[in-house]
């Protein structure tokens, strides 16, 4: 072993304290990262675990224009017969005006997403379905699964109830259709349905007098990463058609790209964080030299170089940096081990999507391993200025 | 040489006109009372500061030219130190202590044979790996003594050895360095404010307000003056 690895160790370990407060230091700043990682990057990945589940798929298909006109089933089946998929369904997009009569009085009326679905079908390709908290998904013509947004504006609406929609159909004609609410959905953080009313498919396409048409088709893989495959062989296959297909990624782009600029700017805070460790860094190092100043004296006496005392100083930012690093992980992934076993949730309700970013996390540690030897060079430089005869007569 | 600290009328004459050579094994004193500049006399040989003028021969090389880095090397390689305090590096133990200049060096080969054989010659091979805070005064300077001797210097230089140390322990020291000149003929200059605690020595230059006297030298003034 180099002389100076085992000088900077020895020096290191017979100041503990400013070991443990360097390494400390180090520590911390990857500790943060790693907590606002699984926190807001759970968040986010929860936003599009939900999203995905309940509104978009891992690729959502729609036409460019207009509604699809094409067979669902057709296209369905073309989907599923593809290994990577694992099921897909179709659904239609509507509005309606809605009321309800609670307690002898009438509500006042107002307008809500209505969504259509194939029952059957998408309880396999979507999970909006485990959304229902009360009573069951649609099951029936005239059922109707009611967000719970919706039922509370409505006045406590609740399953078993009667609810009237007036449609405006296709050729601008008022359709009114009687529902029962057969359940109630809620989703944590709110990425299902809960400001919208869930229909069957055939129900909402005779009342638009859309029948055969499909607003979109929702396709879950069972290897999501296969989605742009899948979805560009999708398209080069209709080529004549006026499909639209996305990733999760491109159609919630919208509903992403702010959380995508907050986590960026947490994380810049993160790093910020890492940057003061650095300067904590410079100031125990500058101690380190101080309290070796003596020592610093004698080595060059014997014929140290200034580049021996420069690369002995830089080996202790490596170990400082190193045991920091090791540490910082070790504490971030214990803490990424229990956020993800006890399904750490947001604000009591989202549960979190962790997940272990090994690159992510190397790259933290290879960061603040830098940040340390960084952090060293300026103490290091100070040390190779120091003068021997001057330097031994510190006691 | 001469050494001159600051500028103008607070400038300090440390060293004037000081000119004098030692042969390879000798055993050279220079003495003086406190302040007379002995110690800067010795860290100019020991390339630890620089002359303000004159010029240094060490093995046939001129050392006032040299670079930071040579100079760095010629001291690792020509040169041996014995400071006051021992000077060790108490995060290393006895025997790192003193394997350090070839360390520095980066001669491994026979390092630690070297350096137990050094150990055995100062009666420290029982303390080779203990702490180097951990052993007495004059055991560590015993250590350092050994540390100046490792890469085989052409001069061992001595700021006060004994100066640390009682007057049992100093004898020690000084017998250990006479010895090492006579067994290993290896050159010293000890700087020391008592000469008489050294005996009979091959040399003694006395510094005196920045001046160096050789002894016969001094004992003509002394003589003349009377």
């Amino acid at each position: 072993m180099d002389y100076r690895v085992h000088l900077a160790k020895r020096m290191l370990t017979n100041k503990k304290g400013s070991l443990i407060g360097a390494v400390l230091a180090v520590s911390i700043g990857i500790l943060v990262i790693h907590v606002n990682f699984v926190i807001f990057q759970g968040l986010y990945d929860a936003i599009v675990r939900d999203l995905k589940d309940y509104r978009f798929g891992d690729i959502l298909v729609s036409n460019d224009e207009d509604y699809i006109d094409k067979s669902d089933i057709a296209l369905i089946n073309w989907f599923e017969r593809n290994p990577y998929v694992e099921a897909a369904t179709s659904r239609l997009d509507g509005s309606a005006s809605i009321n309800a009569t609670k307690f002898g009085k009438r509500t006042e009326e107002f307008r809500i997403p209505v969504l259509g679905v194939d029952p059957l079908r998408d309880t396999r390709a979507s999970a909006i379905h485990n959304t229902v908290g009360d009573g069951q998904f649609v099951f029936a013509r005239n059922s109707l699964v009611m967000g719970s947004r919706v039922a509370r504006d409505l006045g406590g609406v609740e399953v078993g109830d009667n609810v009237r929609l007036k449609f405006v159909d296709r050729h601008g004609e008022d359709q009114l259709k009687r529902f029962v609410v057969t359940g109630i959905t809620s989703s944590a953080g709110g990425q299902g349905l809960d400001g919208s009313v869930i229909v069957h498919i055939d129900t909402l396409r005779s009342i638009l007098d859309r029948t055969d048409e499909t607003g979109t088709i929702l396709v879950k893989l069972n290897d999501p990463t296969k989605a742009v495959e899948i979805k560009d062989l999708f398209l080069r296959s209709f080529p004549s058609d006026d499909f639209k297909a996305e990733t999760i990624e491109e159609s919630a782009e919208t509903q992403l790209s702010g959380f995508r600029s907050g986590i960026a700017l947490i994380n810049l805070i993160g790093y910020f964080g890492m940057m003061s460790s650095a300067f904590a860094i410079v100031t125990i190092q500058m101690m380190l030299v101080s309290s070796k100043t003596r020592e610093i004296g004698i080595m060059r006496a014997i014929g140290a170089k200034r580049m021996d005392i420069l690369t002995l100083f830089l080996f202790q930012g490596m170990i400082i940096g190193a045991m920091g690093a090791a540490a910082g992980t070790g504490l971030g992934l214990v803490y990424t081990f229990y956020a993800k076993e006890t399904k750490m949730q947001f604000e009591g309700s989202l549960a979190l999507e962790v997940t272990y970013n090994w690159e992510k996390i190397g790259q933290t540690a290879l960061t603040s391993f830098g940040l340390a030897v960084i952090a060293s060079i300026y103490p290091a430089y100070r040390a190779t200025r120091l003068l021997p005869v001057e330097a031994m007569r510190t006691v | 040489m001469n050494k001159t600290y600051g500028e103008g009328e607070t400038a300090v004459h440390a060293l004037k006109d000081v000119s004098f050579s030692i042969k390879r094994g000798e055993l050279l004193l220079i003495v003086g009372s406190s302040g007379s500049g002995k110690s800067t006399l010795l860290n100019m040989i020991g390339l630890l500061d620089r002359p303000t003028s004159g010029k240094i021969f060490l093995d046939g090389i001129e050392t006032t030219t040299l670079n930071d880095n040579e100079i760095s090397s010629f001291r690792n390689s020509k040169l041996g130190f014995v400071f006051q305090s021992a000077n060790l590096l108490s995060d290393l133990t006895v025997l790192e202590n003193i394997l350090l200049p070839r360390k520095i060096q980066r001669t491994d080969e026979n390092a630690v044979d070297d350096a137990k054989k050094l150990l055995r010659t100062v009666g420290l091979e029982k303390q080779m790996n203990n702490r180097a805070n951990k052993i007495s005064g004059g055991q560590a300077q015993r250590a350092a003594i050994a540390r100046g001797l490792i890469n085989n210097p052409t001069i061992v230089l001595a700021d006060e050895p004994t100066g640390n140390l009682d007057s049992v322990t100093a004898e020690i020291i000084v017998q250990l360095m006479k010895s090492l000149v006579k067994k290993l003929g290896q050159t010293f200059i000890i700087v020391t404010h008592d000469k008489h605690q050294f005996g009979d020595v091959d040399r003694v230059i006395t510094i005196k307000d920045g001046r160096a006297f050789e002894e016969e030298e001094q004992r003509g003034m002394e003589v003349a003056a009377s």
